[in-house]
């Protein structure tokens, strides 16, 4: 098993902001000895000087326009369930843990070709809602949790590796309990380490039997059952707008918010949704707006339902300024993988028959499709897949791409260096200045080149790159 | 007895008329490229077999306005055997919608052959682009070129099959047969065989990295444009 942890430092703070494009200061403030303190704000407020600690008045005194809002731990519950329905893509089994998500994700990432590609598709989906997360991969629940909040980025998948990620950690991260304080100052166990190098019976006679358990939950020793997230029967999420809106084109960006849930919702179920029933509620207790969305085809294509949103919403009216907006849909439509892939420009039966056809005479494994990846790297900036799966990727993530050749070569091909310039059927020349990918450090498949458009004496144009790590010219494509 | 009248067989560009061919707007599809269009008059021959020939599988990016234009519609856009990896970002990044790209790999060159028969005569598809093998000289041969034209018209998809120059020699039932080579500019391209018309004329058609094939093909026009009426002055 792999869990994979989702840690939102700024939960507080982005159950506010995440529906507005451009929010003034604004700080979560919560109760501590008895005064109000900041607890989070966002930058437009640190543009003033304001800081997390800092106690209320002297944040007001340094910015006197400063929204302030008080922490609202049910708002933020709330959140993280509603991201849970999100995540349903990425994982069928979703647990929670204060302000962090766990999601298996050992039997799925092989969908997302790889776990690069997962974490890629999470991390982009996540700006689209509005939330920002720090992840940790772990074979168990407890230390994925550990690791997202202690060590976000730590991405370990053995036992072995597992033991020496955490051993490090100071015991406190791990729990709050009294006996642990008191091992701590008392004994002098500081970290995690120096308490999985004790006996255990030892250990269980100073610190009680918690700690001995939650180390073998935390090392896999143990089973570690979660109370896990169930798909509710119906989608229906609210967000409260900070604020009010009153031009009706303005709905279009908290819209995108709840489109993109909605879409990761949709994907977890297999399921494509028809009918978008969206309310608007206004100020003064007015009776709210309500319309409905209807689409052609069932769709979880979020950019789609924009665009059709976008068209509705320019002819609507709005009787009063909105200061929530909120989207429910009741059914949707089951279907295959396959045939949504298809669904949108419906290419008709004899496609089907053609697929078919090939497939049984050749092999699945000769008849493909194409998709890009978010990668930097050539190698894994495209992937083979099922024939009409993939399609490019949205928000112009390739614009790169415009200078890079139609060809790849399926493996890089070592070029003679001849006096600093490649050598292919003689000295190349080099058209442009380079283009410098550098990427893959979180997985180990890193790179380092610089990427020329390059002229043969024949006059062919070639795209080559030099290894900076390694040294040496190297063919990748043609311009052909 | 079926009666075809001389206006038909022209308006079908089924009659050789010299220089004055007109290819039929429908019976053909626009390069993307003006210089290009100029030269084939009108732009690729629709429904029907199309070689371009070169030293080494050169012309893809004669291809790529036309394979995005294409990608928008539902049919699929067809590789059988390409000799390397078409790089999906780049030709997303050109316009193609990579999901309609429908790939055939790692074939013998008979499967390659059959592959492309059903692919041109199902109709799911329009347009096909073909690298034969040509190993030993072995490469398709004039009644399965036959054939795969008579695919084409039935399931109206465009072929395009890369050969190599040598082949240049052998006859061929395409309806269009260009020579394709590098040239400073971009790719010069030059008609050998044309249906309904004169072989001979070429152009260069300048195919880049970045820009998109209209504008650049009509800042190529614009700057014929200039230095024509330079010597006019």
């Amino acid at each position: 098993m792999l869990w994979l942890a989702l840690y939102f430092p700024q939960l507080p703070l982005e159950v506010f902001t995440r529906v507005r494009q451009q929010a003034g200061a604004l700080v979560v403030v919560e109760s501590q000895a008895g005064r109000e303190q900041v607890s989070r704000c966002n930058s437009a407020a640190q543009a003033y000087g304001v800081r997390p600690g800092l106690a209320l008045p002297a944040a007001l005194t340094l910015c006197a326009d400063l929204v302030v809002q008080r922490r609202d731990p049910g708002r933020e519950r709330q959140a993280l369930d509603e991201l849970a329905a999100w995540a349903y893509q990425f994982s069928a089994r979703i647990a929670f843990e204060p302000s962090l998500l766990l999601l298996e994700v050992g039997a799925s990432r092989r969908l997302f070709g790889g776990l690069p590609g997962l974490l890629q598709r999470v991390q982009h989906e996540l700006q689209q809602v509005g939330y920002s997360a720090r992840h940790a991969l772990a074979p168990t629940p407890t230390a994925a949790g550990l690791l997202a909040r202690s060590r976000p980025g730590c991405e370990v998948s053995d036992a072995q590796a597992l033991r020496s990620a955490v051993a490090p950690l100071p015991l406190a991260s791990l729990t709050r309990e009294r006996a642990v304080r008191e091992l701590v100052r008392h004994v002098g166990l500081h970290t995690i380490g120096d308490v999985l190098g004790l006996p255990r019976v030892e250990l269980a006679r100073r610190s009680g039997p918690a700690l001995p358990a939650l180390l073998d939950r935390l090392l896999g020793h143990a089973a570690d059952p979660r109370d896990e997230w169930s798909p509710p029967r119906h989608f229906a999420q609210t967000v409260e707008l900070l604020g009010e809106i009153g031009q009706s084109t303005a709905l279009v960006f908290p819209a995108r918010r709840l489109m993109v849930a909605l879409c990761g919702f949709l994907r977890g179920l297999g399921g494509g949704a028809q009918r978008l029933q969206w309310t608007l509620q206004h100020r003064d207790g007015r009776p709210p707006t309500a319309f409905d969305q209807g689409l052609l085809d069932p769709s979880r294509d979020a950019d789609h339902m924009l665009e059709v949103f976008r068209e509705r919403i320019e002819r609507l009216v709005l009787p009063a300024p909105v200061v929530a907006i909120g989207l429910r849909v009741d059914d949707w439509q089951a279907f295959a993988e396959h045939s949504l892939a298809l669904l949108d420009d419906n290419p008709g039966p004899r496609d089907h028959a053609l697929l078919e056809r090939l497939s049984n005479r050749l092999g699945e494994q000769r008849v493909r499709g194409l998709r890009c990846l978010p990668d930097h790297r050539p190698e894994r900036a495209w992937q083979l897949c099922r024939p009409g799966d993939g399609d490019a990727l949205p928000d112009g993530a390739h614009r790169q791409g415009l200078s890079q050749p139609p060809w790849l070569l399926a493996s890089p091909r070592p070029l003679r260096d001849c006096g600093g310039v490649p050598d292919y059927g003689g000295a190349l020349r080099l058209e442009n200045l380079p283009e410098r990918i550098e990427a893959g450090w979180w997985d180990g498949g890193d790179i380092t080149r610089d990427y020329f458009i390059a002229h043969s004496p024949a006059g062919e144009r070639l795209w080559v790159f030099r290894d900076r790590r390694g040294g040496g010219w190297y063919l990748h494509g043609l311009f052909v | 007895m079926q009666v075809i009248s001389l206006d038909d067989l022209k308006r079908n560009g089924d009659l050789w008329q010299g220089r004055r061919a007109v290819v039929p707007a429908g019976r053909v599809l626009s390069s993307g490229w003006p210089v290009l269009d100029e030269l084939l008059a009108g732009g690729w021959p629709r429904a029907a077999l199309s070689e371009l020939l070169s030293d080494s599988h050169q012309g893809l990016s004669l291809l790529l306005p036309l394979i995005a234009r294409l990608s928008a519609e539902a049919r699929w856009i067809t590789w059988v055997a390409p000799p390397h990896v078409p790089y999906a970002p780049a030709l997303a990044a050109r316009g193609v919608r990579v999901g309609r790209l429908l790939l055939i790999r790692e074939v013998s060159d008979e499967q390659a052959l059959w592959a492309a028969e059903q692919v041109l005569k199902s109709g799911a598809s329009s347009l096909l682009l073909a690298w034969p093998g040509e190993a030993g000289g072995k490469g398709p041969q004039t009644a399965q070129l036959r054939r795969l034209q008579l695919a084409a018209e039935q399931g109206d998809c465009s072929a395009l099959l890369f050969r190599p120059l040598r082949t240049a020699g052998q006859g061929s039932s395409a309806a269009l047969r260009l020579r394709v080579r590098p040239a400073p500019l971009g790719l010069e391209v030059e008609v050998l065989k044309r249906r309904g018309g004169w072989a001979g004329g070429s152009c260069i058609v300048p195919v880049g990295t970045g820009l998109r094939a209209e504008g650049r093909g009509r800042r190529a026009e614009d700057r014929g444009a200039r230095s024509e009426g330079g010597a006019d002055a």
